[in-house]
C-alpha cells in the first residue's frame, strides 16, 4: 500500500463503514481492514488519517484502529513471522510521541496506550530515544503536552510495581532513573510553584493537579523496587513537598460530587501510598520524615468528611497509620493517652459508622453488601481500614485502647436504649467496635486460654445480641438483626455451646425475615454452626439436639428460597445441604416433599443456570437425599429414579451443559445403589453415552467415565450378552482418552473396569489391539502420569488373567517384549506408583510375575527375577518417588488428575474406593512371602540361590522380616 | 499427586549478589575502596616544625609547579612536589584532574626512585597516593606512568614513612578493580607486604599495620575474576595472624578481606575454611564493634552459602549461638545479614535445621519476621521458606508452634512481589506438612483465622502472574472446599492436633 491520497480515501471509506450499525455493512469492512493490515504502510496511513483527516469521527476511529492494530501485531513472537515491517516500525516510533502530544485528548489516550504497548516490547533497547524525547517535552511549559508525557511514562513504568527483581529490569530502571529522575524532580518543583502562582485560577489548577497526581504515581513506580540513590539524595525535596501537599486545601479544587473522588483526594491518596511505601520498605532512611507524615495524615483524617468520594483517601490514610503504629520504634508517636483517645474518637469511631451509602446497599444491593461484609471483599472500605487500625494499636496499647472503646461502646448503647428507632445506628457501631476489638483476641486465643479480658463476649452476647434476635418482629431493625447474626457467626468458637443452642431456633426464625441480608445471614450462620466440630471430631451440634427443630428448619429454609431475590440464594442452598448432612435419617419422613421441591427447583433453574454455587449445593442436596434414604431402604432408589429421570432427560435433551456432569454423577450414584443388576432404563441410555459429541467436552469426561464404570460394575454380563456390538464403541472411548495427555488416566480407569468386570471371552478379540495402542502412546509421549497408570493396568491384568497371560500377550506383540517391559518400565518406574490401592495391585501383580510365571525361572528373563523382587521390596519400603522430569514440569495443571476445572465433583456423590484385589490379598507382604514359599517348594534350592547372589543386603533383611511374619521358610 | 502449581522455589543457598545492578546508594557500612591522605596523619609528624613553616609559605601556581618538576633544580623539585601534594590533600575539591592534565605524573613517579632524597620520595608518594584515590581514570593515570613497580620497590624502603605511604598508594590502586589488583600481584606486591607485617606487628605503630591490612583486603577484593588462588593462599596465614590483633580497625579490615575471599564458589570458600579460621570469625561476630561485626558476619554468611560440609564447619564454630543476638541487633542491616545467614543454614539438610532449632533460633526468627525492618523481614521470609522446604514434618510443626504463621501471613501485604511469592510457596509447604499429619483442615482454619485467607484471596488479583497463580493454586487446592462446601463429612480425619499457635 502506498502512502497515496487514493489509499487514504479508500481507508477512510472503510473506516466509516466499520461504524455502521448494520452488520452487513460493518462486518465486510472489518474483514477488509483485517485483510490489508499486513501490508506495508498500513499503520502509517492510519497515523496520517488520525492526524490530518477533516472528519473528527474518522480521526478517532483511526486512532482506535491503530491502537488495536499495535496491540495485535507489534509483539514479535518467536517462530512466527514479523507482522509489521521494519521501516514501518521505525516510522511509527519516530512519529508517535509527537503525534500523541499534539492530538486532542480523545486521540491522545489511544496513542498513549499504543506507545505503552510498543514500549513494553521495544523500550529501552529498541527505542533508545524515547526517554530523551519525553523528557525534552517537560520544558515545553505546555501542561497538555506534559500530562501526555506523564501518562505515557506511567503506563511504561507501572510494571516496576509488580515485576520481580532481575538484572534486566533493574538495568532498565537505572536507565530510566538516570534520564528521568532529575527532570521529574524539577518538574515536580516547578509544578508546585505554578500551583501557588495560579492559586486563584481553577482551570489552571486542575491541569496542574493532574500533573501532580501523575508525578506522584511515577514516584511510586520508580521507588518500588528499591530506594534509588537519586531519590535518597532528594528525599528532602520530595517529602517536604508531599507533606505540604497533604496539608493543602483549596476551595477551587473541591468538588460537589459526593461519589467521585476529586483531584485533591486522588493526589493525597497517592501521597499516602507513597509515604506508606517508604515507611514499609525504607524505614531506616525515611525515619526522620515519618513523624511529620503521621501528624499530617491524622489531621487529614480528622478533617475529612463522610462522603463516599473520600473513601479511598481515608482508607489509604488509615492503612498508613495502621502500618506505622505497630512498629516498635514508632510506639512513642501514639503512646500518649490524649493521642490515643483522639485517634479512637476522631479517626476510628467516625469511620465505623453505618453510613447512608451502606444503608442503601443493605436494602437495594444486598448481594454486594453481603459480599463485602461477609466474604471480606471489603479490603478498601473505611470500616475495614478502621478495624485494621484498631488491631494495629492493640499490639502495644491493648489495655488503653480497649478502655477508651469500652466507654464508647457503653455510651453508644445508652444512646440506642434511649430511643432505639432513631438511634439504632449507634448500636450498630457499638457491635462493630466490639467485633473489631475482640477479633484480635480471637486470633490470640489459639493455644492460649486467655481471650481478651476487656471484652466479655458471652456477656455482650446475652445482654445485647440475643434480645434483638428474640424480639417477636423479625423484620424490625434489619441491620441490627444482621449484626446480631453475624456476631454469632464470628464468635461461634468463643460463645459457649449452650448459648449457641439457644440461638438456633432464633436463627431458624430469622430465615423468615423479609430482608435478604437477614435471612441470608441466618442461613449462613446455621450452616456454619452445623459444620463446627466438637469432641471426637463429631459435629458440635448433634442431630439429636436438632430433633425438635427439624420440621421448622426444613420448612423455613425452603420458604426462604421463595423470597424475591433469594430464589437462587447459594447460602440458603448450602444450609439445606448442610442440614441434610447433619440431620441424616431424621429427614427421611420429609423426603417426598423435599425431593419434590428440589426437582422443581432443578427444573426451574435448568432453564437458565446462572448461579454455579447454588446449583452445586442443590445437586449435593439431591445426592444426600438419595444416600440417606437408600442407606435405610435400598429399594427406595426406584422412587428417586422416578422423580428425577424426567428432569434429567430434559436436561440431557436440551443439552444444558452446566448440569450434564452433575446428572451423570447422580445417575452413577443411583446405579451403584442397585444390587448386581442393571435396570433396562439404564441400558436404553447406554448407546447414547458412547456418542463422541458428549466426550468432546472436557467437563463431561470424568463423570461419564465414572458412569460407564458403574455400568460395567453392575452390568458387565448384560453388556456382553445384550450389547456386545457396543464393545467396540466402549473401546473407542478408551482409545480417544488414552491419546490425550490430559485424559489418559480416565482412559485407564475405563480400561481397568473393562478388564476387571467384563467376561474375558467378550474382550478376547480386542486384547492385543489394546496393548498395541498403549505401546503406541508410550512411544509417542511418555509422561510420568501415563507410566503410573500403565503400571497399574498391566499389574491388574496380571492379577486378573495371570502372569503367564501377561507374558504371552507382550511376547506375541514382539519377541522378548516382556523382558523389555520388565527392564525398562516396571523395575525402574514402579517406585512412582502412588495410592494405596494402586500400590497393592502392583504388589500382587509383581508377586504373580515372580512366582507364577515359568519363563521367569528358566529363560533369559531369569536374570530379571532378582531385580524385580528388589523393586517390589522397594515399593513396599521406600518412600514414593514423586520426582517429575523437568520437561514435564510445566504441563498445565489441568492435565493432572484430581484437578477439576470444568468438572465440578460432587462430594456427596462420592465413589467408594474400589479395591479389586481386596478379597484376594489382605497383606501383600505376607502374600509375597507365601507365594515365594510356594515357589520354593516347587523348585527347591533355586529361590535361595537367586536371593543370595544378587539381592542387596537391606532388601534381604526386609524379605526375611516378611517370611518371619508369614511363618514360612524358603527351601 | 497433584503437581505444585507455583514454580518450586527449592531451598537454595542464595549467594549475595543475585542482581549485579544496584539502584541503591553504596552503603556506608561497606568498606571503602580508595582513600585519600587528607590531613596530617602519622607521617606528617615526621616533618620537622621548621620544614613545615617553610612549606607553609611556599605557594606555587600550577604552571610554576610544572616548570619546577621539569627543571633540574632538586630543591625546586621538592618544593613543587610538596605544593602539589598540599593541593591534592585539600579537604575540598582537590585538583586531581588539573594535576593529571598538567602532565607531571611521570615526573612524580620518577621522583619515587630518588633514594637519595627521602623527603622528595615521600612527597611524591603522597601526591600519587591521592591521585590514585580518585576515579578509575585518575588511578589509571598513575598506573600508566609506571608507578606500580616503583611503589612495590619502595615497600622495602628503610624509611618507615615511605614504605607506609607506598602501602597506601598500592591499596588505592588495588581497590580500583580486579585488573589492577592482579597487575599488582604480578608485580610481586605480596611478599614485601607480608614481610612488612611479620616485622611490623611489634615494631611499628598500629597506624601502619592498619594501612597494610587495608591494602591486603583490597588485594583480596573484587570478583570477575577473583584474585588468583595462589595469592589467596599466600595472604591467608597473615590474615589469620591479623585476626588475633586487638585493634578494631585492623580486625575490621581483616574480616572484610576474609569476607571477600569467601564471597564466591565453594572451592573459594574451601580455601578459607580449611585454615581453621572460622571459630575466630564467629567470636568476632559477637564483637561490640559494629565495624567488626559487619564484615565478620558477612564472611560467615558467605561461608554458609557453600556446601553442607562447609556450613557444618560454621555451625561447629558456633555460628548458631551468636546469631540469636544478631537477629535482635539494634542495626537493621545486621538483622538483615543475620537473617540472610540463617536462611542459608535453613537451606541445609534437616540435621542442620535441627541444630538451628536446638540453638533457639526460632524465637528470634519469628520475632524478626514480626517486628523487623522490611529488608530484614524479607530475609526472614526466605529463612522460613527454606526451613519449610527442607525440614521434617516435626520440625515444621515446631516452627508453626513458635507462631510463625501470623507474621508470615501479615507480610502477604508487603509491597514486594517476590516476597509474597516466597510466602505463598511457604504456605504451600506448610500444607504439605499438614497433609501428612492429616491436619489440613486445622491449618486452613488457622490461616483463615489469622486473616491469611482473605489476603490470599486478594492476591488473586495481583498484577504479577506468578503471584496470582500461586494464590489461586492455594485457594483451589485447600480452600475451594470451604467455598464449595466439599469439606466432607465423608472423610474422617483423626489424630491429635499438632499444629497450633504458640502464645504470642
Amino acid at each position: 500500500m502506498e502512502l497515496s491520497d487514493a489509499n487514504l480515501q479508500t481507508l477512510t471509506e472503510y473506516l466509516k463503514k466499520t461504524l455502521d450499525p448494520d452488520p452487513s455493512i460493518r462486518r465486510p469492512a472489518e474483514k477488509f481492514l483485517e485483510s490489508v493490515e499486513g501490508s506495508q504502510n498500513y499503520p502509517l496511513l492510519l497515523l496520517t488519517l488520525l492526524e490530518k483527516s477533516q472528519d473528527n469521527v474518522i480521526k478517532v476511529c483511526a486512532s482506535v484502529t491503530f491502537k488495536n492494530y499495535i496491540k495485535r501485531n507489534w509483539r514479535i513472537i518467536e517462530d512466527e513471522p514479523n507482522k509489521i515491517c521494519e521501516t514501518d516500525r521505525i516510522a511509527i516510533k519516530g512519529n508517535i510521541i509527537h503525534l500523541m502530544l499534539s492530538s486532542p485528548e480523545q486521540i491522545q489516550k489511544q496513542l498513549s496506550d499504543a506507545i505503552s504497548i510498543i514500549g513494553r516490547e521495544d523500550f529501552p533497547q529498541k527505542w533508545p530515544d524515547l526517554l530523551t524525547e519525553m523528557v525534552n517535552r517537560f520544558q515545553s511549559g505546555d501542561f497538555h503536552v506534559i500530562n501526555g508525557v506523564l501518562r505515557t511514562a506511567h503506563s511504561l513504568f507501572k510494571r516496576y510495581r509488580h515485576e520481580f527483581k532481575s538484572n534486566e529490569l533493574w538495568t532498565e530502571i537505572k536507565l530510566v532513573l538516570d534520564a528521568f529522575a532529575q527532570p521529574l524532580t524539577n518538574l515536580f518543583k516547578a509544578t508546585i510553584e505554578l500551583c501557588s502562582t495560579h492559586a486563584n485560577d481553577a482551570s489552571a489548577l486542575k491541569v496542574l493537579f493532574s500533573s501532580l497526581i501523575q508525578i506522584a504515581k511515577l514516584f511510586y513506580s520508580l521507588n518500588f523496587q528499591d530506594l534509588p540513590e537519586f531519590f535518597e539524595d532528594h528525599m528532602e525535596t520530595w517529602m517536604t513537598n508531599f507533606h505540604s501537599l497533604l496539608t493543602l486545601d483549596n476551595k477551587l479544587l473541591q468538588t460537589d460530587d459526593e461519589e467521585e473522588a476529586g483531584l485533591l483526594e486522588l493526589l493525597k491518596s497517592q501521597i499516602c501510598d507513597n509515604a506508606a511505601l517508604y515507611a514499609q520498605k525504607y524505614d531506616e532512611e525515611f525515619q526522620p520524615y515519618l513523624p511529620r507524615f503521621v501528624t499530617a495524615i491524622w489531621n487529614l483524617l480528622v478533617t475529612t468528611g463522610q462522603e463516599v468520594k473520600y473513601d479511598l483517601l481515608v482508607s489509604n490514610a488509615i492503612q498508613f497509620l495502621a502500618s506505622v503504629c505497630e512498629r516498635p520504634h514508632y510506639k512513642h508517636l501514639f503512646e500518649d493517652q490524649n493521642t490515643l483517645t483522639s485517634i479512637c474518637e476522631k479517626v476510628i469511631v467516625p469511620n465505623m459508622e453505618f453510613r447512608a451509602a451502606d444503608e442503601e446497599a443493605f436494602e437495594d444491593n444486598s448481594e454486594e453488601y453481603i459480599r463485602r461484609d461477609l466474604e471480606g471483599s471489603d479490603i478498601d472500605t473505611r470500616r475495614r481500614a478502621a478495624c485494621d487500625l484498631v488491631r494495629g494499636l492493640c499490639k502495644f496499647f491493648e489495655g488503653p485502647v480497649t478502655g477508651i472503646f469500652s466507654g464508647y461502646v457503653n455510651s453508644m448503647l445508652q444512646e440506642y436504649a434511649k430511643n432505639p428507632s432513631v438511634n439504632w445506628k449507634h448500636k450498630d457501631a457499638a457491635i462493630y467496635l466490639v467485633t473489631s476489638l475482640a477479633s484480635k483476641a480471637q486470633t490470640q486465643k489459639h493455644g492460649i486460654t486467655q481471650a481478651n479480658e476487656f471484652v466479655n463476649l458471652t456477656e455482650f452476647f446475652v445482654n445485647h445480641i440475643q434480645p434483638d434476635l428474640k424480639s417477636a418482629n423479625v423484620n424490625e431493625f434489619p441491620v441490627l438483626k444482621a449484626d446480631g447474626i453475624k456476631y454469632i457467626m464470628i464468635f461461634r468458637n468463643q460463645v459457649p455451646k449452650e448459648q449457641l443452642l439457644v440461638s438456633i431456633p432464633l436463627l431458624i426464625n430469622h430465615l423468615q425475615a423479609e430482608s435478604i441480608v437477614v435471612h441470608t445471614y441466618a442461613a449462613h450462620a446455621l450452616e456454619r454452626l452445623f459444620t463446627m466440630r466438637g469432641t471426637n471430631n463429631a459435629t458440635l451440634i448433634t442431630a439429636a439436639e436438632m430433633a425438635p427443630f427439624v420440621e421448622v428448619l426444613l420448612t423455613n429454609l425452603f420458604k426462604a428460597l421463595t423470597f424475591p431475590g433469594s430464589s437462587e440464594n447459594e447460602y440458603i442452598m448450602k444450609a439445606v445441604m448442610r442440614s441434610f448432612s447433619l440431620l441424616q435419617e431424621a429427614i427421611i419422613p420429609y423426603i417426598p416433599s423435599l425431593i419434590a421441591q428440589l426437582t422443581q427447583k432443578l427444573l426451574a433453574v435448568s432453564k437458565n443456570p446462572s448461579k454455579p454455587h447454588f446449583n452445586h449445593y442443590m445437586f449435593e442436596s439431591i445426592c444426600l437425599s438419595i444416600r440417606i434414604t437408600c442407606k435405610a431402604n435400598p429399594a427406595a432408589v426406584g422412587s428417586f429414579e422416578e422423580a428425577l429421570f424426567m428432569v434429567f432427560t430434559e436436561i440431557l435433551q436440551n443439552d444444558v451443559q452446566e448440569f450434564i456432569p452433575y446428572v451423570f454423577q447422580v445417575m452413577s450414584l443411583l446405579l451403584e445403589m442397585h444390587k448386581n443388576d442393571i435396570p433396562s432404563s439404564y441400558m436404553a441410555l447406554f448407546p447414547h453415552l458412547l456418542q463422541p459429541v458428549l466426550w468432546e467436552r472436557t467437563g463431561n469426561i470424568p463423570p461419564l467415565v465414572r458412569l460407564l464404570q458403574a455400568y460395567l460394575e453392575k452390568g458387565a454380563s448384560t453388556i456382553a450378552s445384550a450389547a456386545a456390538d457396543k464393545i467396540p464403541g466402549l473401546l473407542g472411548v478408551f482409545q480417544k482418552l488414552i491419546a490425550s495427555k490430559a485424559n489418559d488416566h480416565q482412559g485407564f480407569y475405563l480400561l481397568n473396569s473393562i478388564i476387571e468386570h467384563m467376561p474375558p471371552e467378550s474382550v478376547d478379540q480386542y486384547r492385543k489391539q489394546i496393548f498395541i495402542l498403549l505401546f503406541q502412546r508410550l512411544q509417542n509421549s511418555k509422561t510420568t502420569k501415563f507410566i503410573k497408570s500403565f503400571l497399574v493396568f498391566i499389574n491388574l491384568y496380571c492379577v486378573k488373567y495371570g502372569a503367564l497371560a501377561l507374558q504371552e500377550i507382550f511376547d506375541s506383540i514382539q519377541p522378548k517384549m516382556f523382558g523389555m517391559v520388565l527392564e525398562k518400565i516396571i523395575i525402574p518406574e514402579i517406585q512412582k506408583v502412588s495410592g494405596q490401592v494402586e500400590k497393592k495391585i502392583c504388589a500382587v501383580g509383581i508377586t504373580k510375575i515372580l512366582t507364577e510365571c515359568p519363563p521367569m525361572m528358566d529363560t533369559e528373563y531369569t536374570k530379571l527375577w532378582t531385580p524385580l523382587l528388589q523393586a517390589l521390596i522397594g515399593l513396599f519400603e521406600l518412600p514414593e518417588d514423586d520426582t517429575i522430569p523437568d520437561e514435564e514440569h510445566f504441563i498445565d495443571i489441568e492435565d493432572t488428575p484430581g484437578y477439576q476445572t470444568a468438572f465440578s465433583q460432587l462430594a456427596f456423590a462420592g465413589k467408594k474406593e474400589h479395591d479389586p484385589v481386596g478379597q484376594m490379598v489382605n497383606n501383600p507382604k505376607i502374600h509375597l512371602a507365601q507365594s515365594l514359599h510356594k515357589l520354593s517348594t516347587a523348585c527347591p534350592g533355586r529361590v535361595p540361590s537367586m536371593l543370595s547372589t544378587s539381592l542387596n543386603a537391606e532388601a534381604l533383611q526386609y524379605l526375611q522380616g516378611y517370611l518371619q511374619a508369614a511363618s514360612v521358610t524358603l527351601l | 499427586p497433584l503437581k505444585q502449581i507455583t514454580i518450586d522455589i527449592d531451598a537454595m543457598r542464595r549467594q549475595r549478589m543475585e542482581v549485579n545492578v544496584e539502584l541503591r546508594k553504596a552503603k556506608k557500612d561497606e568498606q571503602i575502596l580508595k582513600r585519600r591522605n587528607i590531613s596530617f596523619s602519622s607521617m606528617g609528624e615526621c616533618l620537622s616544625p621548621e620544614q613545615e613553616k617553610k612549606n607553609a609559605v611556599s605557594t606555587l601556581s600550577l604552571e610554576e609547579i610544572v616548570q619546577a618538576v621539569n627543571g633540574n633544580n632538586p630543591e625546586l623539585h621538592l618544593k613543587a612536589t610538596q605544593t602539589a601534594r598540599r593541593m591534592l590533600s585539600r579537604q575540598r575539591n582537590p585538583p586531581l584532574n588539573q594535576i593529571i592534565e598538567a602532565g607531571i605524573i611521570p615526573k612524580l613517579v620518577e621522583f619515587l626512585s630518588h633514594n637519595d632524597n627521602v623527603t622528595l620520595q615521600f612527597e611524591a608518594a603522597w601526591a600519587l597516593t591521592n591521585i590514585a584515590s580518585g576515579t578509575s581514570d585518575q588511578t589509571r593515570a598513575v598506573v600508566e606512568a609506571g608507578a606500580v613497580p616503583a611503589f612495590v620497590a619502595l615497600l622495602s624502603s628503610p624509611h618507615m614513612h615511605i614504605s607506609e605511604q607506598s602501602v597506601w598508594a598500592l591499596g588505592n590502586i588495588a581497590g580500583d578493580g580486579p585488573m589492577y589488583r592482579d597487575s599488582l600481584i604480578h608485580n610481586n606486591v605480596i611478599p614485601p607486604l607480608l614481610a612488612l607485617v611479620s616485622t611490623s606487628s611489634l615494631v611499628f605503630q598500629v597506624g601502619f599495620l592498619r594501612n597494610i591490612t587495608w591494602t591486603l583486603s583490597n588485594l583480596c577484593r573484587n570478583k570477575n575474576p577473583y584474585p588468583p588462588l595462589e595469592a589467596v593462599r599466600q595472604i591467608l596465614p597473615v590474615l589469620i595472624r591479623l585476626l588475633k590483633h586487638e585493634d578494631k580497625d585492623i580486625l575490621s579490615d581483616t574480616c572484610w578481606a576474609v569476607s571477600y575471599l569467601t564471597d564466591g564458589s565453594n572451592d573459594r570458600i574451601h580455601v578459607v575454611v580449611e585454615t581453621g579460621i572460622l571459630p575466630r570469625l564467629v567470636e568476632l561476630m559477637a564483637s561490640p564493634e559494629l565495624s567488626v561485626v559487619t564484615p565478620a558476619l558477612r564472611a560467615i554468611g558467605n561461608v554458609v552459602t557453600g556446601t553442607d560440609e562447609q556450613t557444618q564447619m560454621a555451625i561447629d564454630a558456633g555460628v548458631l549461638t551468636v546469631l540469636p543476638q544478631l537477629l535482635q541487633h539494634p542495626k537493621p542491616t545486621i538483622q538483615k545479614e543475620a537473617a540472610w545467614t540463617l536462611s542459608n543454614i535453613a537451606a541445609g539438610p534437616c540435621h542442620q535445621i535441627q541444630q538451628l532449632i536446638t540453638c533457639g533460633l526460632l524465637l528470634p526468627l519469628v520475632e524478626l519476621l514480626d517486628k523487623g525492618e522490611f529488608k530484614a523481614q524479607k530475609e526472614a521470609v526466605w529463612a522460613v521458606a527454606n526451613f519449610t522446604t527442607g525440614g521434617t514434618v516435626q520440625q515444621v510443626v515446631e516452627l508453626v508452634q513458635y507462631g510463625v504463621l501470623k507474621p508470615l501471613l501479615n507480610l502477604l501485604s508487603a509491597r514486594d512481589g517476590k516476597t509474597i511469592l516466597v510466602i505463598l510457596d511457604t504456605i504451600s509447604n506448610l500444607f504439605l506438612a499438614a497433609e501428612k499429619l492429616e491436619e489440613t483442615e486445622k491449618l486452613c482454619f488457622l490461616v483463615e483465622e489469622l486473616g491469611g485467607l482473605e489476603k490470599i484471596e486478594a492476591l488473586q488479583t495481583h498484577d504479577n502472574t506468578m503471584v496470582y497463580r500461586a494464590a489461586l493454586g492455594l485457594i483451589e487446592r485447600y480452600f475451594a472446599s470451604e467455598v464449595c462446601g466439599l469439606e466432607s463429612s465423608i472423610t474422617c480425619d483423626t489424630g491429635n492436633l499438632a499444629l497450633s499457635c504458640a502464645p504470642l
